[in-house]
């Protein structure tokens, strides 16, 4: 009987034990591709999430309460997006990093929205902003910058006269095309042709083929890595006699290991990649990277989302409190925060603003080199 | 007329590749009255197979032609091995189930193999080396093509006769073609049905490995799905040329190649899946039973 009791008296301390330590706890989420096609990047995102949480806590956590996080998977499908999103909101997060595609981002953000879940993303689609949501914070750059600074590439700095725009179905892909396209008219040049592929699809030759005959000076493709791996090897088999650039999102060591020897010369067009980065801040968490995880992030988009995470919890130390409100209105008004990727700024309807954006040469050996910078 | 005959070398090539994977969906339906659906995700395995053998075998250093016909053959004797296992657990045992219960079971084995791929493997994309054959082209006066592509056309070409002269000319070819015919006739005319269809699976999971490993060669890019990309488009080739034929399939296989690269080249690229698909159900309005298939009188 007594024995009975003292067991009850303890099952009881541990019950009142265990709600304590839960209420010491506040919880962010993850929504990122940790399996599919870009769970290379997904897994990046989600280790320098863990990175910067475990520094946090170590330190003695957000507002004196440790971080948990809550990691959901949404393979870059958009129906697994709008998932991963009531998934998290139900598990009571006042924060989210991800996603990484765009589609997978926008998917989910009217539901943060309509819940007061700040969401911050390195989707680069330019309709991410559209709806002006005061809960969505985008942490790297848009579309439309990258597409204006292409625009000036091909036709300035190249003097390129025909040029072939080439994209998938997605919608981070396809506005990226659209906006260079729109940003090449601007400047009083036109394309030649404007093309779209099916990602994942791995023959490209019936379209290159096609654009073999209109004898193009540049190939320029705004998918991802996956697929310009394989036009690039594809258009070189060819011999079809064009320059080939690729968009941010070719960015990646698959597209070296894909493109192999056909991989010298390429263009790519992106914001500094993490080696490139000039702030203080940068190296310091660059270096924990590699000796918590022995491998370099594998691009820069695990790099600005966990900027996008040191903002929030950089919000959520200024105003003293976790209304996302009011962590937001400091946000949209806060000044230069020192961030990995450069200083962060937001306007009003959540876009990051101050884009510099960098043109990359692949080398030989496999390596990139900066050939143009502004 | 280079970029016609350019067109004619790319449908050619992934038709070949459509052609031998759909031999091994119409070899299995024409004895067994079933469509195999894992065999697209047998193939996308070959392919992670072929990859393994080569990472073990020869790490990354130089290749040689030797090193590619032993992979070819290592890798077609696992993937055969893994054929007849799948028809020993998941199709066997259904051999007198309503066909609906086999297709269903088709479907769970296409899933295990995919998620057992995704397992083994990894989600991550897997790389095949390059230069695995050598990276040579030739150009005639415009028109390119590649070694890989060469020996993909050939290979394929060789194996498709062979296999045309298996079935037509020799005792076991024979027996294929009575069990395809009649099961139970077959039986009481002292033919093992069983071994019958063993040997399918071995040959149709074989041609299927090759096609994989060609996949791997010339693509290089390897998702654990893959299999229904490939699965779905070969199946379509199978049906198109007549189910249960085999000259059906490689018609079929060469066909949808070839049509998707013409009209992704003379009419438009985004529509080329949806008029190759339009085609093809213009065909089967025409021809029910597929360009080479027989009408064969319903036994009810």
């Amino acid at each position: 009987m007594k024995l009975g009791k003292i067991a009850g008296a303890l099952a009881l301390s541990t019950m009142v034990a265990t709600t304590l330590v839960a209420a010491e706890t506040v919880k962010i989420g993850v929504q990122a591709p940790i399996t599919g096609k870009y769970a290379n990047e997904g897994q990046g995102i989600a280790n320098f999430v863990k990175l910067i949480v475990e520094e946090k806590n170590k330190a003695g956590g957000l507002l004196g309460k440790q971080i948990e996080v809550v990691t959901c998977d949404d393979e870059a499908k958009a129906q697994k997006a709008a998932i991963c999103a009531k998934k998290l909101v139900n598990a009571g997060v006042f924060a989210v990093i991800g996603s990484y595609t765009s589609g997978a981002t926008e998917a989910a953000q009217t539901t943060y929205y309509r819940n007061k879940v700040l969401q911050t993303s390195d989707g680069t689609s330019d309709s991410l902003i559209k709806r002006k949501y005061w809960t969505f914070f985008r942490n790297s750059f848009p579309n439309s910058a990258q597409g204006n600074f292409t625009a000036d590439y091909f036709i300035n700095v190249k003097k390129y006269k025909k040029i072939v725009v080439l994209s998938d179905y997605s919608s981070y892909s396809a506005g990226l095309a659209d906006s260079t396209v729109a940003a090449i008219e601007k400047l009083g040049s036109k394309v030649t042709f404007r093309g779209k592929i099916k990602s994942g699809t791995q023959n490209f030759t019936a379209i290159l083929t096609k654009i073999k005959a209109l004898k193009p000076d540049v190939i320029y493709f705004s998918g991802y890595y996956t697929d310009g791996g394989l036009i690039r090897v594809q258009q070189k088999q060819l011999a079809i006699d064009a320059d080939f650039v690729g968009g941010d999102s070719n960015h990646n060591p698959d597209f070296i290991k894909l493109a192999g020897k056909t991989a010298a010369g390429v263009d790519i067009i992106n914001v500094p990649s993490p080696d490139d980065l000039p702030y203080d801040a940068a190296k310091k968490y660059l270096q924990a990277y590699e000796a918590k995880f022995n491998k370099k992030p594998p691009s820069i988009w695990a790099v600005v989302n966990a900027d996008g995470l040191r903002v929030i919890m950089h919000g959520v130390e200024q105003t003293k409190s976790f209304d996302t409100k009011k962590i937001s209105d400091y946000l949209h008004g806060m000044k230069d925060f020192p961030g990995i990727t450069g200083p962060v700024n937001f306007r009003a309807d959540g876009e990051r603003i101050g884009a510099s954006l960098l043109v990359y040469t692949i080398q030989k050996d496999g390596s990139y080199k900066v050939s143009f910078s502004k | 007329m280079d970029i016609f005959l350019q067109q004619l070398i790319n449908g050619l090539t992934i038709g070949s590749l459509y052609a031998l994977v759909a031999l091994g969906y119409t070899m299995v339906y024409g004895v067994m009255k079933l469509i195999n659906f894992a065999h697209g995700d047998l193939v996308a395995f070959s392919a992670y197979v072929g990859l393994t053998v080569f990472t073990q075998f020869f790490g990354s250093g130089a290749t040689s032609f030797v090193s590619v016909i032993i992979i070819f053959i290592v890798t077609s004797i696992i993937v055969a091995f893994v054929g007849v296992l799948l028809e020993r657990l998941a199709y066997r045992p259904l051999r007198t189930a309503p066909r609906l219960s086999a297709v269903v079971s088709a479907l769970g084995a296409s899933l295990v193999i995919q998620n057992g791929i995704m397992l083994i493997w990894g989600p991550n994309m897997q790389i095949f080396p390059a230069d695995l054959l050598p990276s040579t082209t030739w150009n005639f006066g415009g028109v390119i093509i590649s070694y890989t592509q060469f020996v993909i056309l050939i290979l394929s070409a060789v194996l498709m006769a062979a296999l045309y002269i298996f079935i037509n000319k020799t005792k076991m070819g024979t027996a294929i073609r009575a069990s395809a015919i009649d099961q139970d006739a077959a039986k009481l005319m002292g033919i093992n049905v069983n071994r019958v269809i063993v040997i399918i699976f071995v040959i149709g999971s074989m041609l299927g490995a090759i096609g994989g490993l060609f996949i791997g060669i010339y693509y290089r890019a390897l998702t654990f799905d893959m299999g229904w990309l490939y699965g779905l488009n070969a199946f379509i080739a199978a049906i198109i040329g007549g189910i249960g034929s085999i000259p059906g399939a490689m018609l079929g296989g060469l066909m949808l190649g070839l049509f998707n690269a013409l009209i992704a080249g003379y009419i438009s690229t985004e529509w080329a899946e949806t008029f190759t698909f339009v085609l093809l159900i213009l065909i089967l309005i025409v021809r029910p039973t597929g360009l080479l298939g027989e009408k064969t009188a319903e036994k009810v």
